[in-house]
C-alpha cells in the first residue's frame, strides 16, 4: 500500500486478433521517472502493448493503468493529459508550420472553441527549444529532414505536458548520428524533467545503453524483464531472436553492447540444404530432446500440433521449427490440423515421440494413422509402467493399428537416427 | 551566396494562414447578393431593381414609389416588386444558403475522410433524396401541396440514407472504407429502385430528370426560411470542428492520443454533413461539384487550417451557386436553365484538373 502508484500499470493484459494471440497475460509495472526499453522481434507484441496502454485496442482480459487510472475508464482527453505518444512514423498532409503543428500537442488542455493562449504557445515553444528546433517556428513540417520531424514529433508530445510518454520504434527511420541525437533528448527528459517513458524498440545496443530497464517480449509473452546489464545475455539472443551473438561491454559506459554473428538456425522460409523435412509428433517435453537431435543432425523438423506455453515447442522454434500450434488446453482445432496436414504432406518420415495422449491432442494420431502406409513412420518405445493414454484406451488403439500397419519401433534417438540414416536415399530431398 | 529558399513538397500556397481571404469572399459575396437580383428572364431596368430592394428592406420606408420611371407590366408595381423581391431575390438567397451547405459539407467530409476528392454526395445521399423525390412525383402526393411534398420527401430520402450508413459507420467494423463502401452499394440499390420505379411510371421521368439537374427556382420565402435555418444551425456547428479535423488530418489514432475522440467526432460531423446535404438537396434537387470545389479554392487562397477551410468553403460554395446562376442567366437569357448544368459544367474541368495534379504530385513522392 505505501508503494506510489505507477506511471503505467500493466495487469495480465491479454490481447489477441481474432485466432491470433497478440498478447499474453502481460503484466508488469512502470514506476514514475523510469526509461523502460519494450524489446523482441517483430510481431513479439510490442506496438500492441503500446497501442493497448493508450487505449486504442480493447483487451481480452485483464486491464491498463495510468496513474492509478484503469485507462478504459478515462475520456480521451483525460487520457491526452496523462500519456503522450510518438508514433512510428507521421505523415502529415499539408506543410504546416512547426510552431502551429506543435500547438496540435496542446489541444487536450483547450477548451472547446478556447484559442490558443500565451501560455501554450510558450509550452510549445519551450518544447520546440528542446528538440534543437527553436529557430525553425514557421518552418513547414513538410519541409524539413525526416529526423527533423521525428524531433517536432517529440516537441509535440512534450508540448502536452502528458507525465507518460510511450515512444514506437523512434528512431526506425533515422540515421545512426540521428538515432543517438533522439535517444540522448529522451534520456533528458527522464533525467531532469521526471518524465516516465516507455519505448518500443528495435535496437537491443541502443536500448541498452539509453534505458533503465528492459522488457522483452517474445509472442505476445513478457520472457525477460530488468536492468540491461542483467536482461541483455547472449543465451536471451538465442532463445528469443535467435540469433548467435557475442556479448561485450562497452568501456566507456559499461552498457553491454551485442555483436550479432550469425542466425541459430535459418529462419523458416529459406531454402535449407539439409535432410527431411521429418515430422515429429510430440508434447509435455517429451520430444525435446528429438527434436534437437534431430536438427543437429541436419534435419529439417516441423512439429505439431502442440499447444502454447509447451516445452516441446519451445524447443521447436528455438530450432527454427515449423509449428502447429494451439492455444493452451483446447482441442487441436480445425485450422491447426489444416496445417499439420501440411506438414505431413510435405514430410519424408514421421516420428511419434512418447507423450502423453488426451482428448485435445488426439488428433496427432488420427492425422498420423492417415499417412500410414505412404509415409516411414517410427515411434520411441513408451517407458514401462507409465500411464501416457488419457483417452480411455482411443490412443493405444491408433498405436497398436500404427505398428500393425508397418510403423517402426525405436528404444531412442539414436536408434531413430540409424534408422533415418538407413532410409537416407529415399530422404534426401 | 544566399541560403537557397527551403525545398516544399508540397503546393506552397499550402503553407501559412491568410484569414483575410475570409473577409474579401464575404465581401464579393455581399456584393453578389446585392447584384444578382439584376438579372432575371424579364428585363427590369437596374435602377428600378436596386430601388425595389432598397424600398423592401427598408419595410417600405425607403422610396414610396420605386417603379418610377419604369415601364410597368400589368400587374403594376407590385408585379415587378413581385418578380425582384419574391422571385429573385429569394431564388438569390437560396443559392447562396444551397452552396453554402454543400460547400461547408464537402470541406468537412473531405477532412473526415482525408481525401480531397470526397463530396456531401459522396456517402449516396443523392440517390436517397432522388428517391424520396421520385416517391412524391410519381404517386402524385399533395398535388397541390407538392412545394411542400417534395421538399420533404426528398429530405427524408437524403436523411434516411445518411443514417443507415452512419448506423454501419457505429458498428464494430466501421472503418472508413466499409462506410464508403456501404455508401456506394446503398447508393446503387436506391438507384436501381428509382430506375424501376421510373420504368413503370415514365410520365414521372421527365420530372424527376429536371429535378436531378438541379434548380433553384419555384421556391418562396418560406422555404428559404426553412433552408436557413436549418444551414445555418448545422453550418455554425460544423465551422466550430476546424480544430478537431486540423488534428484528424495526422490519422485517428494520432488524432486521438492527443485528445480528440476521432470515432466520436467523425460520426457526429457524418451527420451534421448529412443534415445539411439533406436540406440542400431538398430544395434544389442535386447540385454537382459545388461542394468538391469549393474547399480547394479557400485551401490555395486562405490555407490548409480547416478553422479556415470550412467557414470559407461555405462562403466560396455560396458565390459559386450563384455565380453559375448569373452566369446562365447572362448566357442564355430568357430561359430557366438547371443550374446543375452549370456548375458541372466549371466543376468537372476543376475535378479534372485536380485528379491531374493529385497523381504527378504522388508520382513525384514516388520516385
Amino acid at each position: 500500500m505505501a508503494e506510489p502508484v505507477p506511471a503505467l500499470r500493466v495487469r495480465n493484459v491479454s490481447v489477441r486478433f481474432g485466432e491470433r494471440v497478440a498478447l499474453q497475460d502481460v503484466d508488469f509495472a512502470v514506476p514514475r521517472g523510469q526509461f523502460v526499453a519494450l524489446a523482441g522481434p517483430n510481431g513479439s507484441g510490442k506496438t500492441t502493448l503500446l497501442r493497448a496502454a493508450l487505449g486504442f485496442l480493447p483487451t481480452e482480459s485483464g486491464s491498463v493503468e495510468l496513474f492509478g487510472a484503469e485507462v478504459s475508464g478515462l475520456s480521451v482527453s483525460e487520457r491526452a493529459r496523462r500519456v503522450a505518444w510518438v508514433p512510428q512514423e507521421e505523415n502529415p498532409r499539408d506543410d504546416i508550420p512547426l510552431l502551429d503543428y506543435v500547438l496540435f500537442g496542446r489541444y487536450a488542455h483547450l477548451g472547446w472553441l478556447e484559442r490558443e493562449s500565451d501560455t501554450d504557445r510558450q509550452a510549445a515553444g519551450r518544447a520546440l527549444d528542446a528538440v534543437a528546433l527553436g529557430d525553425r517556428k514557421q518552418d513547414g513540417i513538410l519541409s524539413i529532414s525526416g529526423g527533423e520531424r521525428q524531433r517536432a514529433i517529440l516537441a509535440r508530445a512534450l508540448a502536452q505536458e502528458s507525465p507518460l510518454v510511450l515512444l514506437d520504434e523512434p528512431t526506425s527511420h533515422l540515421d545512426i548520428a540521428h538515432q543517438l541525437d533522439i535517444l540522448s533528448r529522451v534520456r533528458a527528459l527522464v533525467t531532469e524533467r521526471k518524465v516516465t517513458v516507455v519505448a518500443a524498440m528495435h535496437d537491443l545496443n541502443l536500448a541498452a545503453r539509453f534505458s533503465d530497464r528492459i522488457v522483452v517480449l517474445s509472442r505476445g509473452r513478457r520472457v525477460a524483464d530488468g536492468p540491461p546489464n542483467e536482461v541483455i545475455s547472449e543465451e536471451l539472443l538465442a532463445r528469443v531472436w535467435g540469433v548467435v551473438a557475442d556479448l561485450r561491454r562497452d568501456p566507456r559506459t559499461g552498457a553491454p553492447y551485442l555483436l550479432p554473428h550469425h542466425l541459430v538456425v535459418p529462419s523458416s522460409g529459406t531454402p535449407f540444404l539439409g535432410k527431411g523435412p521429418v515430422h515429429v509428433v510430440g508434447g509435455g517435453g517429451a520430444a525435446s530432446s528429438l527434436i534437437r537431435r534431430l536438427s543437429e543432425a541436419g534435419y529439417r523438423v516441423t512439429a505439431g500440433a502442440l499447444h502454447l506455453l509447451d516445452s516441446d515447442l519451445e524447443t521447436a522454434e528455438s530450432v527454427g521449427a515449423l509449428t502447429a500450434v494451439e492455444v493452451p488446453f483446447a482441442p487441436i482445432g480445425p485450422e491447426v490440423r489444416e496445417r499439420l496436414r501440411g506438414f505431413l504432406d510435405a514430410a519424408t518420415a514421421v516420428v511419434i515421440a512418447p507423450f502423453p495422449v488426451g482428448p485435445s491432442n488426439l488428433p496427432n494420431l488420427e492425422e498420423a494413422r492417415r499417412v500410414l502406409g505412404r509415409l516411414p513412420i517410427f515411434l520411441l518405445r513408451r517407458p514401462a509402467n507409465e500411464t501416457w493414454d488419457f483417452t480411455g484406451g482411443a490412443a493405444t488403439a491408433i498405436e497398436e493399428e500404427l505398428r500393425h500397419g508397418g510403423a517402426v519401433e525405436v528404444a531412442n534417438a539414436d536408434d531413430l537416427l540409424a534408422a533415418l540414416g538407413a532410409r537416407a536415399p529415399t530422404l534426401a530431398r | 551566396m544566399a541560403t537557397p529558399p527551403p525545398v516544399s513538397t508540397e503546393s506552397p500556397e499550402a503553407r501559412g494562414r491568410r484569414p483575410w481571404v475570409l473577409g474579401l469572399f464575404f465581401l464579393l459575396l455581399a456584393l453578389g447578393v446585392l447584384f444578382s437580383p439584376l438579372l432575371g428572364t424579364v428585363a427590369i431596368d437596374p435602377a428600378t431593381v436596386l430601388r425595389i430592394l432598397v424600398h423592401q428592406a427598408s419595410g417600405g420606408a425607403l422610396y414610396a414609389n420605386p417603379c418610377a420611371g419604369a415601364s410597368l407590366p400589368a400587374s403594376g408595381c407590385s408585379g415587378l416588386i413581385e418578380i425582384v423581391w419574391d422571385a429573385r431575390l429569394s431564388e438569390v438567397v437560396l443559392a447562396v444558403v444551397v452552396g453554402a451547405a454543400l460547400g461547408v459539407s464537402g470541406g468537412t467530409l473531405q477532412g473526415v475522410f482525408r481525401n480531397p476528392l470526397a463530396d456531401p454526395f459522396l456517402l449516396g445521399l443523392s440517390s436517397g433524396g432522388t428517391l424520396g423525390a421520385a416517391i412524391v412525383v410519381v404517386l402524385n402526393i399533395g398535388v397541390d401541396e407538392q412545394n411542400l411534398f417534395l421538399p420533404l420527401f426528398a429530405f427524408l430520402g437524403a436523411i434516411g440514407t445518411g443514417l443507415v450508413i452512419l448506423a454501419a459507420a457505429r458498428s464494430r467494423f466501421g472503418s472508413v472504407e466499409t462506410l464508403l463502401l456501404t455508401g456506394v452499394a446503398l447508393s446503387s440499390f436506391l438507384s436501381s429502385v428509382l430506375s424501376l420505379i421510373l420504368l413503370y411510371n415514365p410520365t414521372g421521368s421527365l420530372q424527376v430528370d429536371f429535378w436531378l439537374l438541379g434548380n433553384l427556382g419555384a421556391l418562396d420565402w418560406s422555404q428559404d426560411g426553412i433552408a436557413f435555418g436549418i444551414v445555418l444551425v448545422v453550418g455554425t456547428l460544423l465551422a466550430t470542428h476546424g480544430r478537431e479535423l486540423n488534428l484528424l488530418q495526422l490519422g485517428p489514432e494520432v488524432a486521438q492520443s492527443l485528445g480528440v475522440d476521432s470515432r466520436k467526432v467523425r460520426l457526429r460531423l457524418l451527420l451534421l454533413t448529412s443534415i445539411a446535404t439533406a436540406a440542400a438537396v431538398a430544395f434544389t434537387g442535386i447540385i454537382g461539384f459545388v461542394g468538391l470545389v469549393s474547399p480547394h479554392v479557400v485551401r490555395r487562397l486562405a490555407g490548409s487550417d480547416y478553422r479556415l477551410v470550412l467557414p470559407g468553403a461555405a462562403l466560396v460554395g455560396g458565390g459559386f451557386l450563384l455565380a453559375a446562376r448569373d452566369i446562365s442567366l447572362v448566357a442564355f437569357p430568357g430561359t430557366l436553365l438547371p443550374i446543375g448544368i452549370f456548375t458541372s459544367f466549371a466543376g468537372a474541368p476543376f475535378f479534372a484538373y485536380l485528379l491531374y495534379r493529385r497523381r504527378r504530385v504522388s508520382t513525384m513522392g514516388a520516385v
